[in-house]
């Protein structure tokens, strides 16, 4: 009996350190590991989508409420300012559409005269060489200069019917955000 | 001091892991795509290595001999934690490409090994030499197979990412083979590798005399 309340002990405490040290850790690590996902996640979308501005986005981020979810937790959508002498003329922000395969992210920046900049895939995981080709700039170039108001359609990519649908429907989502948050994003 | 500094060279060659003991076979073949990724492998291990060497053997005599593996698992589940949290955190590109191979640094049978055949019998000082010896030991495996590979598969040396492209070695017509860089190419590096340091041992043990 002894024996065994020894074992109990020692495994709860070793745990207990070990828990310990852990969330310490965590919470050091947390806002670095945070910002390099976004850095090397996000931050080539975001530099191809905005240009010609002076501010670092990445650092300059916030996030809107944008409703919430059906646990009633906010979603909270990150908000990519281009700034120029301080003024905001152009954001960046995430939209997601359904491909082929799971979801395609598609970073979407827009202007203050409310046109689209360019588009940039930041995550899909469709057939290599065929949905795929929807992150070449033949296929984003099309979005260009498109206004937000409104769906926006584009000519897809033959036999990527699925992918093509699916970077429009996440640009679309991105730009119902735009529509609904103007006031909030410039 | 003798037998401390025994401790810790017997890892860099007599028991050097991947080739002499041929344990820990998943991350060595898996990761050394190029030689700053078995480098970076190697020194994970061996940050986890030397503390759990160092935990284990402070422990000893706290932990009861019927939950030790789990205990040491405990421990070494620890420190493969913060490894993978710290280089998400600093180093992120290696922490990309290393990927599922962090956390299976728990499951290692090199650091499980090293905690229950010496940690769990030696006092902490001589822990950590052994800790120390067998990880520099390990990270240099995977560093010199990881660098055979790049050189052959991709004619370039301490690749690290599209900035920091380290050297083009190979002469401009050189055609890499591109298979070397695939699990293929890791068995036969690590074939011919142990058949060399087995023909460096056989003609050290001729010239000692014939043994």
């Amino acid at each position: 009996m002894r024996d065994i309340i020894r074992m109990i002990a020692v495994l709860t405490l070793i745990g207990a350190a070990s828990g310990l040290v852990l969330s310490l850790i965590y919470g050091l690590t947390k806002a670095p590991i945070e910002y390099q996902t976004i850095k090397f996640v996000k931050e080539p979308a975001v530099k191809k989508v905005l240009t010609g501005y002076d501010n670092d986005p990445i650092l300059d981020r916030t996030t809107i409420s944008v409703g919430t979810d059906e646990r009633g937790k906010p979603i909270e959508l990150v908000v990519f300012p281009a700034k120029k002498n301080g003024e905001t003329f152009a954001v960046a922000i995430e939209g997601t559409g359904k491909g082929y395969h799971g979801t395609i992210g598609v970073m979407v920046g827009v202007n203050k005269k409310g046109e689209i900049t360019d588009i940039g895939i930041t995550s899909h995981s469709e057939t290599p060489g065929i949905g795929s080709r929807v992150t070449e700039e033949a296929f984003t170039a099309r979005f260009k200069g498109k206004p937000v108001t409104g769906e926006i359609q584009v000519d897809g990519i033959s036999g990527a019917t699925y992918s093509s649908k699916g970077a429009m429907s996440a640009v679309n989502e991105a730009l119902g955000y735009v529509n609904t948050f103007k006031q909030e994003l410039f | 001091m003798a037998s401390l500094r025994a401790e810790f060279t017997k890892g860099l060659w007599t028991v050097l892991p991947p080739f002499r003991l041929v344990l820990g076979l998943c991350p060595t073949l898996a990761v050394t795509t190029t030689g700053i990724n078995g480098m970076g492998m190697g020194l994970a291990t061996t940050f986890v290595l030397i503390f759990s060497n160092l935990f284990v053997s402070l422990l000893r005599r706290f932990i009861p001999t019927q939950v030790r593996i789990a205990s040491f698992i405990v421990i070494i589940a620890s420190f493969v934690v913060i490894v993978e949290l710290v280089m998400q955190a600093y180093f992120y590109q290696l922490f990309k490409v290393l990927g599922i191979f962090i956390p299976l640094i728990v499951v290692n049978c090199i650091i499980l090994g090293r905690a229950e055949a010496f940690a769990s019998k030696n006092n902490p000082v001589m822990s950590l030499a052994d800790g120390l010896g067998i990880g520099l030991g390990f990270t240099i495996s995977l560093f010199v197979l990881g660098s055979i590979r790049e050189l052959l598969g991709a004619g370039s040396l301490l690749y690290y990412d599209a900035a920091h492209p380290g050297f083009h070695v190979m002469w401009a017509s050189f055609e890499p083979f591109a298979f070397m860089l695939k699990p293929p190419g890791a068995f036969i590096a690590l074939g011919i590798l142990l058949a060399f340091m087995n023909l460096i041992s056989q003609i050290q043990a001729q010239k000692g005399g014939g043994r």
